[in-house]
């Protein structure tokens, strides 16, 4: 949880108008409060198409949170509201008890943000680069120099942090962007899809980078990703966000319970509707079984992997590729958001 | 890996006008230090102006015989090339918004805390010492070439005062334009109009009484018109012969305030406008 010390944002000016000013104090007012608190979010593009359509979640100081969606699902819209670069429609947001469409300014002061895509100054040198954003962020000099040098050793650039960024590899520039976005020490950091198009080595070492930080730091994380894997690893809840709508929202552990110890899973030559149907009706599946394509997932729950064999074999279904294996949050998304996409289609 | 120190809550600097000030310079300084990275925007938008002033402006001197005004014609096309290079100027820095939103640091920018507004102004504090830079550079060479000055410290107050409101409108149009288009060949594709077009109507070359009269009607709109008048005015013709073309006074001064008014009109108008257009383009 939140470590912080007793300390007072003197908050940039609005409009003429001075805010504020707030204590940010573990031990304070703020302490239960929710880093982030989104009620009733909803965004709706000129055209009519609804990139979110009503969502609701809190997530607590210190807090991982993950929201997790395939392309189009809505999440970089929801990050795109939280960080004003999106007008929501309807709703409302609140960083650290900033609201993001009447606080905007105070709402930024708090957070910081890693982008899909990379946004740097490729002609600046990553020092350089760190250094604006420690300057926009107002923080003194002396503090951003030995930050920003604990962080590039951190992330493992001290060699390359005097050179061009155009230079730098694809994974050397996102640890540099991770870095960036920590120089302020922000109350929230956002990661949208952190670790999207680099190479699997890489990607693992980035986690690692991530895990290290987010153990060190102690501050409250939103991710937006599409690797299940990476959820599971990052995140103390995840949020399942389908077509705009949070479709589950509960811990990883909670959300792979649903689905028992062990998951049987099977290719179908035919009906796969018929094949569930025979596994429910003998009572060896339940309604969180699914089938994608002509493969069919059965989580087992209670019972026995030889129960399911004896009823695939006594209804003579034509099955292959049989195997057994731990569920995993992929099984928990397919579940809430592959039937659905079946039924759409 | 090294430890990091427990991260603590940074508390912003003081509040108000400082910090305001501090976030300004820091954009300014970003733009300056990227610029510097990128020569041909300092180098490019001078060459054809200055051939126009080095070359082709003595050349048409000794083929026609100048303006039979008193006038040296080196001279006038020197100060009338100053309104290509200001534009031209003005386009390359609009063009460097349009990098910044495709593949460079707009995002991060547009997350920080500070007002947007202010990404607009620290570019345009840069897009107005890199102009001044380049036209007395142009200025200096029209000189050497042989063209004819008389600047007085008034003069050059009215030089200054018209080049660099001028330079605040043509940066507003550049970062407008940049602001609503999408793609780079499209912002390309309308400097001829913005930064060319108006440079051949506003008596850059020639008087504008030398043109049709609805053509130099038309051309009393133009700020570039205006601002010519009173470069012209501060460095070359203190009798105003360019701000009679316009006003049709008696009175050099007051045609010379009304000048400056009218463009100082289109520079507040335009970046106005700018701001608007920056803000909706960058909020979906």
């Amino acid at each position: 949880m939140n470590k912080l010390k007793s300390k007072e944002i003197s908050a940039p000016t609005m409009n003429g108008h001075r805010p504020d000013l707030r204590i940010i104090d573990g031990a304070g007012e703020d302490a239960g409060a929710p880093a982030v608190k989104v009620s009733r979010l909803r965004k709706t593009y000129p055209g009519g198409v609804e990139a979110v359509k009503g969502i609701d979640f809190e997530v607590a100081p210190g807090e991982v949170f993950g929201l997790l969606g395939p392309n189009g699902a809505g999440k970089s819209t929801t990050i795109g509201m939280l960080t004003t670069t999106v007008q929501p429609t309807s709703g409302s947001a609140q960083l650290a008890g900033y609201d993001v469409a009447t606080q905007p300014l105070l709402a930024r002061s708090v957070s910081s943000v890693v982008f899909q895509d990379a946004v740097v100054d490729r002609a600046l040198s990553g020092w350089a680069n760190l250094d604006l954003h420690a300057r926009l962020w107002g923080v003194p000099a002396e503090r951003a120099n030995r930050r920003i040098a604990e962080l590039v050793e951190a992330v493992g650039l001290s060699e390359l942090i005097g050179r061009p960024v155009s230079s730098y590899s694809g994974g050397q520039r996102r640890r540099l962007e991770i870095a960036r976005a920590l120089v302020s020490s922000p109350r929230v950091l956002f990661l949208d899809e952190p670790t999207v198009g680099l190479d699997p080595r890489i990607r693992h070492e980035l986690l690692d980078v991530i895990v290290g930080l987010r153990n060190r730091e102690h501050m409250t994380i939103l991710v937006t990703t599409h690797y299940l894997d990476e959820a599971q690893r990052l995140c103390d809840r995840v949020a399942i966000i389908h077509e705009g709508q949070i479709v589950a929202l509960d811990s990883p552990q909670a959300l792979l319970a649903g689905l028992g110890r062990e998951i049987l899973e099977f290719r179908v030559e035919g009906s796969t509707d018929a094949a569930l149907s025979a596994l429910r009706q003998r009572g060896v599946a339940r309604g969180d079984s699914f089938a994608i394509g002509a493969r069919v997932t059965v989580p087992l729950h209670e019972h026995a992997t030889t129960e399911a064999l004896a009823v695939i074999e006594s209804e003579r279904l034509r099955v292959s590729e049989i195997a057994t294996r731990v569920p995993t949050l992929d099984d928990v998304y397919l579940e809430l958001t592959g039937a659905r996409l079946d039924e759409a289609a | 890996m090294s430890a990091i120190a427990e991260a603590l809550p940074i508390p912003l600097r003081a509040a108000g006008r400082t910090r305001r000030a501090s976030a300004l310079l820091t954009i300014a300084k970003r733009r300056a230090s990227l610029t510097s990275k990128t020569p041909r925007q300092i180098a490019v938008p001078l060459l054809g102006p200055a051939i126009l002033a080095l070359v082709v402006a003595p050349a048409l001197k000794v083929a026609t015989g100048g303006l039979h005004t008193g006038i040296d014609y080196t001279a006038f096309v020197g100060v009338g090339a100053v309104g290509l290079v200001i534009p031209l100027s003005s386009i390359f820095a609009g063009l460097s918004v349009l990098v910044d939103r495709h593949s460079g640091a707009q995002r991060e920018l547009l997350a920080a805390p500070v007002p947007r507004a202010y990404l607009v102004l620290g570019n345009l504090i840069v897009a107005l010492g890199l102009a001044t830079l380049q036209v007395a550079v142009l200025i200096g060479l029209t000189a050497i070439r042989g063209g004819a000055f008389h600047i007085t410290a008034t003069g050059l107050a009215w030089f200054v005062a018209s080049a660099l409101l001028f330079t605040v409108f043509m940066y507003g149009v550049a970062e407008t334009l940049a602001s609503k288009v999408t793609k780079q060949e499209d912002y390309v594709g309308a400097t001829p109009a913005v930064a060319i077009l108006p440079f051949f109507l506003a008596g850059a070359l020639y008087p504008i009484t030398a043109m049709p009269a609805v053509l130099a009607d038309i051309a009393k709109v133009f700020p570039l018109t205006h601002a010519l008048a009173l470069m012209r005015y501060g460095f070359i013709d203190p009798r105003g012969g360019s701000l009679h073309d316009i006003w049709g006074m008696h009175n050099v001064t007051a045609e010379a305030w009304l000048s400056i008014a009218v463009i100082a009109l289109w520079a507040i108008a335009l970046t106005a406008i700018s701001i608007r257009a920056f803000k909706r383009s960058a909020v979906s």
